[in-house]
């Protein structure tokens, strides 16, 4: 039971995660109809600049800080802020060079060129942090009796972090004008045109917001899980992907509860045994997720929150 | 289009004879709606074998939508669509094309990259038997079946007289629009189909080629024995060859009848003219006439 | 056009001379280059003089290659004087000599010196085809700097007369004779300085003697069929159609069937436009770029078939020691060709991203794996005999593929009623999947060791010649060629017939195909089961010849790179697909690897590299360079390399789609005022 709790409160922290990358792909998709496969790039990216910014900082792995200070948490937030502008300014970029370019293009021509800024992303990892896994910066967080388990604060800072960052990003869509833009430039770009939005801005901005919460995200990563690697968030923006699919894709909401509920699934799949899948559920989290996903397909490809929108004929 | 379908045409399609035999297309009840709005709403209509049915209706009546529910692009909220008595419910388009129900589009959608003549042949697709391993191996039925359906696309295209079958490998997108629409009639006649769904099939053409097209239409339904469903604008068009004329407006059928008796009906007038002034409208009656 | 000749005439007027001029320059420049920089007279004494001094044991005294080099040269110089009879009988006089000389010079002389100097094969391929791009991007600039207008393409389209094919014809034989007879001076020329300097036998000088006699008949005889070949090309006088127009107008109101037949074919190349002309230009003679016309391209596709299929025995003779390495490699691009080949049926064909086709290759690889090898008896307990179960590599061949097309079908089927985006994903996905799901099933598949000792296939002996799959990597090259030529095969098949017009229809527009009758989610179907049956079969080669499979070999970013062979090449086009396979193999698997011991190399200049950036090998920067070549193709010339005509309209056309379209005032947008105007009801 302990186990199961400890599991629960995990995989929502983790789905957290997940929720604030599969964001930065339903707004992509909402607003320009693209998969941005270099969305979990932008992510890998991201760890890899909160590690640098905090090594300049002279926090690193090999010299991990003793006590929690007021000192260590502003250079936190330093890295969390860093991390958000560089891949805010990443994925503005990449949208300006490889996908405005192929606005009006057939529909493979910008997936295509979003699967080449993938590819390169990568490498520029490599290059940067080499082919290994690079550790993170272990904080003195400690635990805390919640009942009968035993929770790492840090999942609660997570959980917090993440839900602020969704309650800004549902007020800024629904309360102000520029999410007014945004929505308006998803309903029909040429009529937003129209009315005098600026749709290049707004793309532009789309492309801010989606990627600096990758960046967040890529933050708060850093926290909760031991190293990274180039090809990190390659594999986690599949699964970030399959979260907002299943939550709808476009939809903002739904991404949040897909990020969770997939969260949740991946960490209670360790609960399966070894007598049912070989090498237990540990190995095989990716493959039910998309198992998950087809099965989404299958039988809602709407998702959960969406609504099936008839093609324009 | 066996001869002997040619041959019967002679035959005048009064609406009186036709009125008497069974709908070759009937749609019941239909309604359709897309989240809250209502596109369609509680149509009826009968078209009856070589009729040629016209929907009109102001912008937003929801035509083109019905066009869309009857080729099995939508699938109706709820009411019923019956061609020669079977419904089509759950029908996929392509399976409808099967039926023998075969469309333009409003703004002409052919295959832009292709050919006029291959155009024709993939309208042809439900026709031919070729599969995969016959294709691979160009057995002698397969490429008898292939000589033939060019041989038949080039007639088709002759129906229209020689400047597409010059045409034929021209792409279409260097055709002009008048031409383009008669690829597309003819892509669609590919099918062998029973029942033709023209949405506007004189959009966009000016007075020569309007005239032209409504020559043709008519002479599909007297030499190919078609039956014709089209929507189209100009009043002075439908007003002239159609056997009945439906009026849409805001989704609801509001009149039903010959075309004398839709012109005077009121709520028709009232539909139309809440935006048009008189004197247009006389304009408009001496257009009709002329057609 | 030259054709005002009087008859039997050999010695040309002036007109023609100018034409022979500019083609038997462009030919016999690559002929000397071919024959006196490359390999071209080494192999031909070699012949001679093994066979001249028998007991000379320096010499290769293998009959078998003897008779396949002799074979290979003959074809050589017998097309080269048969193209030269085509290209002068073909040619419309309209292009500008230096311009064609300069284009002959970048396709075949730069190509013929690079392989000289460099000795490899794929590394002279790949730099040719960046020296030709550079080549026709400053040509490109130059004429719009010179603001030049190509002529029509048609322009000097007509009915060509018996009269005028006789004319032909001869222009032909004149061309061929010229051939014959300058290159018969030049090579007496050069074996008379030779022999003045001592390097020519004295024996050869009787060979010399033959030769100078033997060229010009050749090139009279040769040129003739070169003409011949030219005039099946022309538009000859269309008989029927007089009748058929006196036939329509007697059937009286079924008349219009008669139109059908009422067009002849000058009138429907003429009806064409620009772009439409151009393209057809090329297979009608008179032609204003023989170079690239049907004729000379069946000639050069000859050559280059009977090049690949004599390669195994010519290698040693034209690249020196090595051999076997060589034919390893060559072996291995080709299922790389073979999986860009199904994947361009899926991407190219059908227009669906699918970006997980490394899996169904490990898919096919596993199949013979588990078969074919001892892993299964850990499988079903039965002993698998090598000299049994090799010869099942034959059937498991087509069973591994349907099974990969299976699973193409299980993984499409759910997907594919979907918009094409999640295709992607999915497929991205299931490649991702794949390689984890045969580590953890280590019951079956051995986890990360994976399985070795996979069996080669086996073919039986004919008299005491046996294959030797085991130790010689030459069968396993003839094998690859032929499963090669029937993916090729199947392509063209394939995308000519019913189904490859559904596949271009629903690429274009899917309502308007599913409108035509085209039941979408079959033929999609059908497009990603036929794609992911090739991969199959590369995946049982692979397995085959690589004697060992592990999941690790398999990187889901392999797909990727599969992809960028297609796009590279040019989505939809088969010659395309084959030459971006080649220079993606070559980048990915020669070049790069050469550069990175250059680069470890601390004498060499590029070792600044690794210094400057930690991390930095060019293995490193592979799928950097392979994401940059996409997106910049994607922005810059997304049809790729050798585009098929097709694609090259479809993927440029939606920027100028505007223009196309012209409404005419009655097609106004709903709302405005003309609109209304057109609701016309009294």
């Amino acid at each position: 039971m302990a186990t199961f709790l400890n599991l629960l409160i995990v995989g929502l922290a983790t789905g957290a995660i997940y929720a604030l990358i599969a964001l930065g792909y339903t707004m992509v998709y909402g607003i320009i109809e693209l998969i941005n496969f270099a969305h979990g790039d932008i992510f890998t990216l991201g760890t890899f600049v909160t590690i640098a910014i905090l090594s300049m900082l002279g926090v690193t792995a090999a010299n991990p800080p003793s006590t929690m200070s007021w000192v260590l948490v502003s250079e936190l937030a330093l890295a969390c802020i860093g991390s958000f502008l560089f891949c805010a300014v990443l994925g503005v970029l990449i949208e300006r060079v490889a996908y405005r370019p192929l606005r009006n293009a057939p529909r493979l021509a910008p997936l295509i060129s979003a699967i080449g800024v993938s590819l390169v992303l990568q490498d520029v990892g490599k290059l940067w942090f080499g082919n290994t896994n690079v550790s993170f910066v272990s904080l003195p967080i400690g635990s805390v009796q919640m009942g009968p388990v035993n929770v790492d604060v840090i999942n609660i800072f997570v959980l917090v972090v993440a839900i602020i960052l969704m309650a800004g990003l549902q007020l800024l869509v629904t309360r102000t004008r520029i999410g007014r833009a945004m929505r308006a430039v998803a309903q029909d770009r040429d009529a937003a045109a129209l009315m005098g939005v600026n749709v290049n801005l707004i793309i532009g901005v789309t492309f801010f917001i989606g990627a600096g919460l990758a960046g967040a995200a890529a933050f708060i990563y850093s926290l909760k899980f031991p190293n990274t690697y180039f090809y990190l968030g390659f594999e986690q923006g599949l699964i970030a992907f399959t979260a907002a699919v299943l939550g709808g894709i476009g939809n903002l909401v739904g991404a949040m509860f897909g990020g969770l509920i997939i969260g949740l699934i991946y960490s209670l799949v360790t609960l399966i045994p070894a007598t049912v899948l070989p090498h237990g559920g540990n190995a095989w989290n990716k493959a039910v997720i998309f198992a998950i996903l087809i099965l989404i397909l299958v039988f809602r490809p709407s998702g959960l929150f969406g609504q099936n929108t008839p093609e324009k004929v | 289009m066996s001869s002997e379908e040619v041959r019967t045409s002679s035959q005048p399609a009064a609406a009186a004879v036709a009125s008497k035999t069974e709908a070759l297309l009937e749609l019941r009840n239909v309604t359709k709606t897309f989240g809250g709005l209502t596109a369609v709403s509680k149509v009826d209509l009968i078209v009856r074998p070589r009729e040629i049915v016209s929907v009109i209706g102001p912008n937003g009546a929801g035509k083109t939508t019905v066009f869309n529910l009857i080729t099995g692009i939508y699938e109706p909220s709820s009411g019923e669509i019956l061609l020669a008595g079977r419904s089509l419910a759950g029908l996929s388009p392509d399976k409808i094309v099967l039926q023998g129900i075969t469309r333009t589009f409003q703004n002409i959608r052919l295959f832009n990259n292709m050919t006029v003549l291959e155009n024709v042949l993939v309208g042809q697709h439900t026709r031919l038997k070729a599969g995969v391993l016959g294709s691979l191996f160009r057995t002698r039925s397969v490429v008898a079946e292939e000589k033939r359906a060019r041989e038949r696309a080039l007639e088709l295209l002759g129906f229209f007289g020689t400047a597409l079958v010059a045409r034929q490998d021209e792409y279409v997108m260097n055709l002009s629009y008048a031409d383009r629409r008669r690829v597309e009639i003819a892509r669609a006649l590919a099918a062998d189909p029973k029942l033709l769904l023209l949405d506007e099939p004189t959009a966009g053409m000016n007075e020569v080629e309007t005239l032209e097209a409504v020559k043709y239409i008519r002479r599909l339904r007297d030499e190919l024995g078609l039956t014709i469903l089209l929507i189209e604008h100009k009043l002075a068009v439908t007003m002239g060859m159609s056997d009945h004329i439906a009026v849409l407006d805001y989704g609801q059928k509001i009149a039903d009848g010959l075309p004398d008796e839709v012109r005077y009906d009121e709520r028709v007038i009232a539909a139309y003219l809440g935006r048009q002034s008189e004197t247009k409208a006389e304009d408009d009656e001496s257009a009709a006439e002329e057609a | 056009m030259a054709v005002s000749e009087s008859p039997r005439k050999l010695l040309p007027n002036t007109e023609t001379r100018k034409l022979l001029l500019k083609w038997l320059v462009a030919v016999l420049v690559p002929v000397c280059v071919f024959t006196y920089v490359w390999v071209g007279e080494q192999m031909v004494n070699g012949v001679w003089l093994s066979l001249l001094y028998p007991d000379v044991t320096s010499l290769d005294h293998d009959p078998w290659s003897l008779i396949i080099q002799s074979l290979f040269l003959l074809l050589v110089y017998g097309s080269a004087i048969a193209l030269s009879g085509y290209l002068v009988a073909a040619d419309s006089g309209r292009r500008n000599m230096l311009e064609v000389w300069f284009d002959v010079a970048f396709a075949t002389v730069v190509p013929l010196v690079l392989l000289a100097v460099t000795s490899n094969l794929l590394i002279s391929i790949g730099l040719a085809v960046v020296v030709w791009g550079i080549y026709l991007f400053v040509r490109t600039r130059i004429r719009r700097a010179r603001h030049y207008t190509p002529p029509a393409p048609l322009a000097s389209l007509h009915v060509i007369d018996d009269k005028e094919r006789g004319a032909l014809l001869r222009l032909a034989q004149q061309a061929g004779l010229w051939f014959g007879i300058i290159f018969a001076v030049i090579t007496l020329v050069a074996d008379i300085i030779f022999f003045a300097t001592d390097q020519l036998a004295p024996l050869l000088l009787i060979w010399v003697a033959v030769r100078t006699v033997l060229l010009p008949v050749a090139g009279y005889f040769l040129g003739r069929l070169g003409g011949r070949m030219a005039l099946r090309y022309t538009v000859a006088p269309d008989a029927g159609i007089e009748v058929a127009q006196s036939e329509g107008a007697q059937r009286g109101r079924m008349g219009w069937r008669g139109n059908a037949r009422k067009v002849s074919r000058e009138e429907q190349l003429q009806s064409l436009s620009a772009s439409r002309a151009s393209e057809e230009a090329r297979d009608v003679v008179p032609n204003d770029k023989p170079l690239q016309s049907r004729g000379a391209t069946r000639i050069y596709l000859m050559l280059l078939m009977t090049f690949v299929v004599l390669y195994p025995i010519l290698d040693p003779i034209l690249f020196g020691s090595g051999t076997k390495g060589r034919i390893t490699s060559y072996g291995d691009l080709g299922f790389y060709v073979i999986l860009a080949l199904g994947l361009n049926i899926v991407v190219g064909f059908a227009g669906l991203l699918d970006l997980g086709y490394v899996a169904f290759f490990v898919i096919g690889t596993y199949a013979w794996s588990m078969v074919g090898s001892p892993q299964f008896y850990v499988l079903t307990g039965m002993i698998a005999r090598p000299e049994i179960f090799s010869w099942f590599f034959w059937p498991m061949l087509i069973i591994a593929a349907l099974l990969t097309a299976l699973w193409g079908v299980l993984l499409g089927a759910p997907t594919l009623r979907l918009r094409g985006d999640y295709l992607a994903i999915v497929t991205l996905g299931f490649g991702e999947i794949i390689p984890i799901v045969f580590t953890q099933m280590d019951k079956y598949t051995n986890g990360t060791d994976g399985i070795a000792g996979v069996y080669p296939p086996a073919t039986p002996c004919i008299g005491s010649f046996c294959l030797n799959w085991s130790n010689s990597p030459t069968p396993y090259y003839y094998l690859i060629l032929i499963l090669i030529g029937v993916c090729i095969f199947a392509n063209v098949r394939l995308r000519d017939s019913r189904m490859g017009r559904a596949w271009i229809a629903i690429r274009e527009d899917e309502i308007a195909a599913a409108s035509s009758g085209i039941n979408l989610v079959n033929t999609k179907l059908f497009a990603f089961a036929a794609g992911a049956f090739f991969a199959g079969i590369a995946g049982v080669y692979h397995a085959a010849k690589l004697g060992t499979v592990a999941p690790g070999d398999f990187n889901s970013t392999d797909s990727i790179i599969y992809l960028a062979m297609v796009v590279i090449g040019g989505l939809g086009s088969i010659p395309g697909v084959l030459v971006g396979a080649v220079v993606v193999y070559a980048i990915n698997l020669l070049i790069l690897n050469q550069l990175d011991t250059y680069a470890s190399d601390p004498s060499n200049f590029l070792h600044f590299l690794p210094q400057l950036i930690h991390n930095f090998t060019f293995s490193n920067v592979r799928n950097l360079l392979f994401g940059i070549i996409l997106i910049v193709i994607m922005i810059f010339r997304p049809e790729g390399l050798i585009p098929s005509a097709r694609r090259r309209r479809e993927l440029h056309h939606t920027t100028n789609e505007d223009e196309e379209a012209e409404p005419s005032a009655l097609d106004q947008p709903p709302g405005t005022p003309e609109f209304e105007a057109e609701m016309k009801v009294e």
